[in-house]
């Protein structure tokens, strides 16, 4: 029984690429009261190569955090499968499924939350090497200094507070945090977004090398489509739980496929007056439509620039289905966008 | 040209915090002319929200404007007494903020905070400012506006909020909105529409703004000049075309270089900007920018560069100027942006 859509997501994969995520028809409903459910992932199926970077962009409330948590299962999915390394992690529970999480672990957005104010940064690195019994003592000490270093840090500055470091290097903490276990898969929530633009590319530069250096995977969730353009691989659009479109990076900006993609990407403003004033941008009529009670058919229908209405867009929700080789895309008219 | 609207003159605004005093505007002149969109970028810390603030004397404590002009209409905005500087608020000089959320009272319905903004300065009678009020969020492109304005600010999008907040700014038909960095909090497709807006009523109303802001794409796209400011001082200013196409000072340089487009052809690895932003209690002596400064000479630790003039209408404060980075450095070519790298200046203290 498998998913059509995942079969024809992994076609397009070049040989040797092994599969490390694997997520079937996820979904997550949130209780939001009076009976209500805030449907904020319904039934996404996609795949994470080994070693790629894997992009996911969307507005508010689209769901890509969620997705994002899902994945790194911090929180349980309400139906639906998610596999790291052919390991169904969505069975395990209790112990097992925490040996499990020492492969994924999280970069969250603000480096400010993340990191207890308390604790020296030593101490935050070293705390999932502690939580697992991994090593202790001087051998501790000694993988923490490396991981400062390998992060770009002062390998000394590990008896201090994170309230001595600013934005960037506070990040390079989280990093290094989640470093520690040599995990698998890093998923970077927003994790450059709170940065100051000149910041931002030291933090993108400094994800690229550890990358390369430890053969990790990313799944990488921004708001900034510039910036997923530059670091990915391949990207996904989410729209209102939804996965709208997933391609190579190259692919999904330079010929979208969906419409949304294409109105998402005339709206950033690029840094290049000349080219800047001759873009058009596609206007999208009204607002994001609530989660609780998103439209029938296709999600996009109440904003499309080119929707059939009422059939097939209001009525027929269109499958997420390969338009080009390795390229899907959820829409009925993609020959149109 | 005409003469400036608005003549901001070697400001000075400082914070007296536990830890001394930061000199968060230090020595800032630019001029504003009527009817055109002046940019200032810079990230944060680089004064560029303090001196917006100054201009209308918004600083909050312990923050204090402790020299300078902000000359408007010929009268400097500094030396007017309370009530003045409040008949030119939201009259003549209005501001919008980032966070459309907290610049709006939850508990009063959107309609009659904009009507107040023009009852404050007696614009006429209530009557004759709703019809006015719901005319301005029709401009503002808001949907049935005459049952949007009983809205509560909760009950709008964020989109929407900013878009009332912009209404209100334009309620008094200003000669001059300051839009500090205006699209921040909202979504891209949002950002882009609440851009072209402001863009059309830049146009249409001939409202001077100033757009602040970290973004160079917004400035690419909506500014005519721009201002450049880092660690409380302005690096560099001129047409934002010619920025663009030859910034002279570094940091514009690195800055243009170091943001990833969208529109980008193939993948190269980011220019980013070396070391952290520079402590304002102890800004770096000589100029400001060169502990990150890859052409840094060494004239440059000691003696801070002037503002001048370094192609007709642009001026940037740096020895050395790109121009001369690229003919003697390869700028252009250089791969390692280290402090220093081109000058070959790396001096113990930066190791």
């Amino acid at each position: 029984m498998a998913d059509p859509v995942t079969e024809q997501d992994a076609r397009p994969f070049p040989a040797g690429a092994k599969t490390l995520v694997r997520v079937e028809n996820a979904v997550k409903h949130f209780p939001a009261g009076f009976g209500a459910t805030v449907k904020a992932v319904d039934g996404v199926s996609f795949e994470i190569r080994e070693g790629e970077t894997l992009g996911l962009v969307g507005e508010s409330g689209c769901g890509k955090s969620t997705l994002g948590r899902l994945v790194a299962q911090l929180i349980p999915v309400t139906s639906g499968k998610i596999f790291l390394d052919d390991v169904e992690l969505t069975r395990l529970r209790g112990e097992k499924l925490r040996q499990q999480r020492r492969l994924m672990q999280i970069i969250f957005q603000d480096p400010f939350a993340s990191l207890d104010p308390r604790m020296t940064v030593g101490d935050i690195i070293a705390e999932p090497l502690v939580n697992f019994r991994v090593m202790r003592g001087r051998q501790l000490n000694a993988r923490v200094q490396e991981l400062l270093r390998v992060v770009g840090l002062n390998p000394n500055f590990n008896n201090r507070y994170p309230h001595e470091f600013s934005g960037g290097q506070r990040q390079r903490v989280g990093i290094a945090r989640a470093l520690a276990l040599n995990p698998k898969l890093i998923v970077c929530d927003e994790a450059i977004s709170a940065l100051d633009v000149s910041i931002q590319a030291q933090i993108v530069n400094l994800l690229e090398d550890l990358q390369r250096e430890f053969k990790l995977t990313y799944l990488f969730i921004a708001h900034d489509l510039s910036v997923v353009r530059h670091i990915s691989d391949r990207v996904m659009v989410m729209y209102l739980g939804k996965i709208v479109e997933v391609a190579d990076s190259v692919g999904t900006y330079s010929n979208p496929k969906h419409p949304y993609t294409k109105a998402l990407l005339s709206a950033i403003p690029v840094p290049d007056p000349k080219i800047q004033r001759g873009r058009r941008l596609v206007e999208l009529s009204g607002e994001i439509p609530s989660p609780l009670n998103p439209p029938s058919g296709c999600r996009f229908h109440t904003r499309c620039p080119i929707a059939h209405l009422p059939t097939p867009c209001a009525e027929v929700e269109p499958p997420l289905e390969e338009k080009l080789r390795g390229h899907l895309a959820a829409c009925h008219f993609s020959q149109d966008v | 040209m005409a003469s400036p609207i608005l003549q901001v003159r070697n400001l000075r605004t400082q914070f007296a915090t536990d830890q001394g005093l930061v000199r968060a505007v230090d020595d800032v002149s630019f001029d504003l002319y009527p009817g055109e969109s002046l940019g200032i970028v810079g990230e944060s810390g680089s004064g560029k929200s303090v001196t917006a603030l100054s201009i209308l004397r918004l600083v909050p404590e312990p923050g204090r404007i402790v020299s300078g002009e902000v000359q408007f209409r010929g009268t400097d905005i500094l030396k007017m007494n309370e009530e003045e500087v409040r008949d030119i608020r939201g009259r003549d000089i209005a501001m919008i903020f980032q966070d459309p959320q907290s610049s709006l009272n939850p508990v009063l319905r959107t309609g009659y905070q904009i009507d107040e903004a023009m009852l404050a300065h007696k614009k006429g009678n209530r009557r004759q400012v709703r019809k006015r009020t719901i005319e301005l969020l029709r401009q503002v492109r808001i949907p049935a506006p005459e049952r949007r304005v009983n809205d509560f600010p909760h009950q709008l999008s964020g989109g929407m909020r900013q878009r009332a907040m912009i209404a209100m700014g334009l309620a008094n038909s200003p000669s001059i909105l300051i839009a500090d960095e205006p699209t921040t909090a909202l979504d891209v497709t949002v950002q882009a529409q609440i851009l072209e807006l402001l863009a059309d009523l830049n146009h249409d109303l001939g409202t001077a703004i100033i757009m602040i802001t970290h973004n160079m794409g917004v400035v690419a796209g909506l500014c005519s000049r721009v201002i450049v400011m880092y660690a409380g001082q302005i690096v560099e200013q001129g047409p934002v075309e010619q920025i663009f196409e030859s910034p002279q000072h570094p940091y514009t340089w690195s800055l243009i270089r170091s943001i990833p487009r969208v529109d980008a052809l193939r993948h190269e690895r980011l220019r980013s900007i070396e070391g952290i932003a520079p402590d304002l209690l102890r800004p770096p002596s000589g100029c400001r920018f060169h502990p990150r400064c890859p052409f840094r000479v060494d004239k440059c630790f000691n003696d801070p560069p002037p503002l001048v003039e370094v192609k007709p209408d642009q001026m940037a404060s740096c020895w050395v100027t790109m121009d001369r980075a690229r003919k003697e450095m390869g700028a252009d070519d250089l791969v390692d942006i280290r402090p220093g790298a081109g000058s070959g200046i790396h001096p113990p203290e930066a190791h």
